[in-house]
C-alpha cells in the first residue's frame, strides 16, 4: 500500500539512494530489535533447551545427559507437587478474578456519581509491586498483630483465627487472594470497557420482550461479553502460570514444607541452592510447554467462539 | 462458565432492579450499590492506610492501637527506615535500571515497528509471526539460560546490561502495540514527503513519530511499571546488595530486620507511595497504558 519502488527518484543525487528501497530501510529499522530479541528471548529459550538436555552445574564442563533430566522431573515429588499448586494457583485466581472483576465492573457500570473515583481506587494496587503487596499482606496475616486476625476478634469471630501463611493445609489460598487483591481492578476495569461498549438498545428490547434482570444478564450481558472473558481469561491464565515467583518468595517462599511452592520458586531453588542448573532449564521448558500449550487452546477456542458468534 | 457465572448473577440482580421502581426501593437500590462499593474502597485501600498509619507510630503503639490513626507522628521512622534500608542507592538503581531500559526500548521498538506496519518487504510476516510467538513465551520460563546468557556477557550486577534484558523482555508486545498505532495513520502525508525527497527515517521521526506519540506513551507507561516493580529478573541478574533496586531492598530489609515493624512500614510507603500519587495523577494514561495488551491483543 505504501511501496513506491517503482516511482520516479526524487530529483537531487542523494548517496544513500540505495537504503531507498524498502527492504533496506526496513532491514535497518529491524536490525537492533532482531538483534536484542536474539541475544535475550532467541538465544537463551534455544540455549535452555539444550542445557536441559546436558548435565551441568554450571561451571565444570556439561556432559550428555539426553532426556534424562525430564524422566527424573516425572518422579520428583516435590516438583510434582509444584506443578499441583501451580494448577490450583492458576484455576484459583483465572475465576476468582473472572466472576469478581465482572462482578465489580457491573457495580462500576451502575455507579452514576463517583464512578471514576472508586474505578482509580479499585486501581491502586495493580499498579504496587508484587514485592509491597506481598509485605503488606504478610503483615496482614501476621498472626500476632495482624489486621486479620485483628478484624476476626472485632467481629468475635475469634475462632477462625489461622496461622494464614504458616498452615500448610490454608497457606496456597491465602497466597492466592493476596495474588487476586491485586489484580481485581485490572480485570473489573477491563470489564468496564465491554460492558460500555453493549448497545443499551440490547436491553431496552430485551425489557421489551418480558426479560427480567436475570434474563437480561444471561441472553445479553454474557454473549455481549464473551470475547471479554476471553481476554480477561488469556490475561489471567498467562500471568497466573509465571507471575506468581515474587509473591510466593515474599510470602511463603514455598513452605511451610513445600505446601505454596510453585514451579518457578522450585525452578530458582534447584538453580541457586542446589546448582543444579541443567535440572532448572529443564524446569522451565516443562512450563514453558505448559503456558504455550493453555495459550495456544485459548486462543484456537477463541477463534471459533467469534466465528460462532 | 455456569459456575463462574453465578455469583455475577447476584451481584447483577441486586443493582438491576434500581431502574424498574422509583421511590423507596429505587433509593435502597441506590444506597446497596454504594454500600457494596465502599466495601470495596475499604478492601483496596484501608491495608494501604494502615501502612502509612503503622508507619507514623511507635513500635509500642503499632501493638496497642492496631487500627486506628497514629496518636503522633513519629517522623523519625521515615529518617531510620531511609538510612537502614540504603533506600538512597536503591532508587539510584531503580531509576538507572528503569531509566535506561525505557530509552532503549523505545529507540529499538519504534522503527520497527513502524518497519512492520509501513514497508512492505520479504519476510515482514515471518518477523510479525515471530513476535506474536514470543508473547507467548513468557521470560520467566528460560530464566535459567537467561542467567548464563548474561553471565557470559558479563552482565550480572550491571545495571546498564540488566536494562537491555528488561528491553528484551518488553519488546514483543510493545512493538506489536506500537504497529498497530502506526497502521491507523493515514497513508497520504508519507506520501507527500516522499515526493518531497524524505528518506523514511526522516519521515519516521517528523512526521510519523509526533503522531503516535500516545503509542509510545503507552508503551512507556506499560515498561515502567513493569521494570520499576520487577522483582524476579533483577533477583536472577543483580546479585550485589550494592547494584539492587528498590524490591530487592525490600526484600532484603524485611529479612534482616523484621522485627522493626515501623521502619518497615515507613520503607514501604517511602517506596509505594510515589508510584500511586503518579498513577493519581495520570490515571487515564496508567489505565490505558497498562490495559493497553488486552485491548490492542
Amino acid at each position: 500500500m505504501t511501496t513506491r519502488s517503482q516511482e520516479p527518484t526524487a530529483p537531487r543525487s542523494d548517496p544513500w539512494r540505495f537504503l531507498a528501497g524498502d527492504g533496506a530501510v526496513a532491514f535497518l529499522m529491524i536490525l537492533p530489535a532482531a538483534i536484542l530479541f536474539c541475544l535475550f528471548y532467541l538465544w537463551p529459550f534455544v540455549n535452555g533447551f539444550w542445557l536441559s538436555l546436558h548435565n551441568w552445574d554450571g561451571f565444570s564442563d556439561p556432559t550428555w545427559a539426553g532426556f534424562s533430566n525430564y524422566t527424573r522431573l516425572a518422579h520428583d515429588r516435590i516438583f510434582l507437587g509444584a506443578l499441583r499448586n501451580n494448577l490450583i494457583f492458576v484455576v484459583a485466581v483465572v475465576i476468582l478474578k473472572n466472576m469478581l472483576g465482572l462482578g465489580l465492573a457491573l457495580l462500576l457500570d451502575r455507579a452514576l456519581v463517583g464512578r471514576a473515583f472508586f474505578r482509580a481506587a479499585a486501581f491502586v494496587p495493580v499498579t504496587m509491586s508484587f514485592v509491597a503487596v506481598g509485605l503488606l499482606w504478610s503483615w496482614i496475616y501476621n498472626p500476632v498483630f495482624g489486621l486479620l486476625n485483628g478484624a476476626l476478634d472485632l467481629f468475635g469471630l475469634g475462632g477462625l483465627k489461622q496461622s494464614w501463611l504458616g498452615d500448610a493445609d490454608i497457606a496456597l489460598y491465602s497466597i492466592i487472594v493476596v495474588d487476586v487483591w491485586k489484580w481485581l481492578g485490572f480485570h473489573a476495569v477491563i470489564y468496564l470497557a465491554g460492558l460500555q461498549t453493549i448497545p443499551s438498545e440490547l436491553y431496552e428490547s430485551a425489557k421489551m420482550d418480558g426479560a427480567g434482570p436475570l434474563q437480561r444478564f444471561r441472553h445479553v450481558t454474557i454473549p455481549m461479553m464473551m470475547p471479554i472473558v476471553f481476554i480477561n481469561t488469556i490475561l489471567g491464565l498467562s500471568g497466573a502460570f509465571v507471575r506468581n515467583f515474587d509473591i510466593v518468595y515474599v510470602l511463603t517462599k514455598g513452605g511451610p514444607n513445600h505446601a505454596t511452592e510453585v514451579v518457578l520458586t522450585y525452578m530458582m531453588s534447584k538453580a541457586f541452592q542446589d546448582g543444579a542448573m541443567s535440572y532448572a532449564a529443564a524446569i522451565g521448558y516443562v512450563l514453558f510447554l505448559i503456558v504455550g500449550l493453555a495459550s495456544v487452546g485459548l486462543l484456537a477456542m477463541m477463534r471459533r467462539q467469534r466465528l460462532d458468534i | 462458565m455456569s459456575s463462574a457465572a453465578k455469583p455475577s448473577l447476584t451481584l447483577d440482580s441486586d443493582a438491576a432492579r434500581r431502574p424498574r421502581r422509583l421511590g423507596a426501593s429505587g433509593v435502597l437500590e441506590v444506597a446497596g450499590l454504594y454500600a457494596a462499593l465502599i466495601l470495596v474502597l475499604i478492601e483496596t485501600l484501608y491495608p494501604l492506610l494502615w501502612v502509612l498509619f503503622g508507619s507514623l507510630k511507635t513500635k509500642e503503639e503499632m501493638l496497642s492501637n492496631i487500627w486506628g490513626p497514629p496518636s503522633s507522628l513519629v517522623l523519625q521512622n521515615y529518617v531510620d527506615a531511609w538510612r537502614i534500608a540504603g533506600m538512597g542507592s536503591r532508587i539510584v538503581s531503580s531509576v538507572l535500571v528503569t531509566g535506561s531500559a525505557l530509552i532503549i526500548l523505545v529507540v529499538v521498538a519504534t522503527p520497527c515497528a513502524y518497519a512492520l506496519a509501513r514497508l512492505r518487504f520479504p519476510g515482514r510476516g515471518l518477523v510479525l509471526a515471530v513476535a506474536v510467538a514470543a508473547m507467548l513465551v513468557p521470560p520467566q520460563v528460560m530464566a535459567i539460560p537467561l542467567f548464563m546468557v548474561a553471565r557470559d556477557l558479563g552482565l550480572i550486577n550491571n545495571r546498564l546490561g540488566v536494562a537491555f534484558v528488561y528491553a528484551a523482555t518488553s519488546l514483543p508486545l510493545s512493538v506489536f502495540i506500537l504497529r498497530s498505532f502506526f497502521v491507523t495513520l493515514p497513508a497520504d502525508l508519507e506520501d507527500a514527503a516522499r515526493v518531497d525527497g524524505a528518506s523514511r527515517l526522516e519521515i519516521l521521526i517528523h512526521i510519523m513519530l509526533p503522531l503516535v506519540r500516545p503509542g509510545v506513551a503507552l508503551i512507556v507507561i506499560f515498561g515502567f511499571i513493569e521494570i520499576w516493580n520487577d522483582f524476579f529478573l533483577a533477583f536472577l541478574l543483580l546479585r550485589d546488595p550494592s547494584v539492587q533496586t528498590i524490591p530487592l531492598g525490600l526484600v532484603s530489609f524485611f529479612q534482616q530486620y523484621d522485627s522493626l515493624w515501623t521502619l518497615y512500614f515507613a520503607a514501604l510507603t517511602i517506596t509505594t507511595l510515589p508510584v500511586i500519587v503518579v498513577f493519581l495523577a495520570m490515571q487515564r494514561q496508567f489505565i490505558a497504558g497498562l490495559t493497553a495488551g488486552a485491548v490492542k491483543g
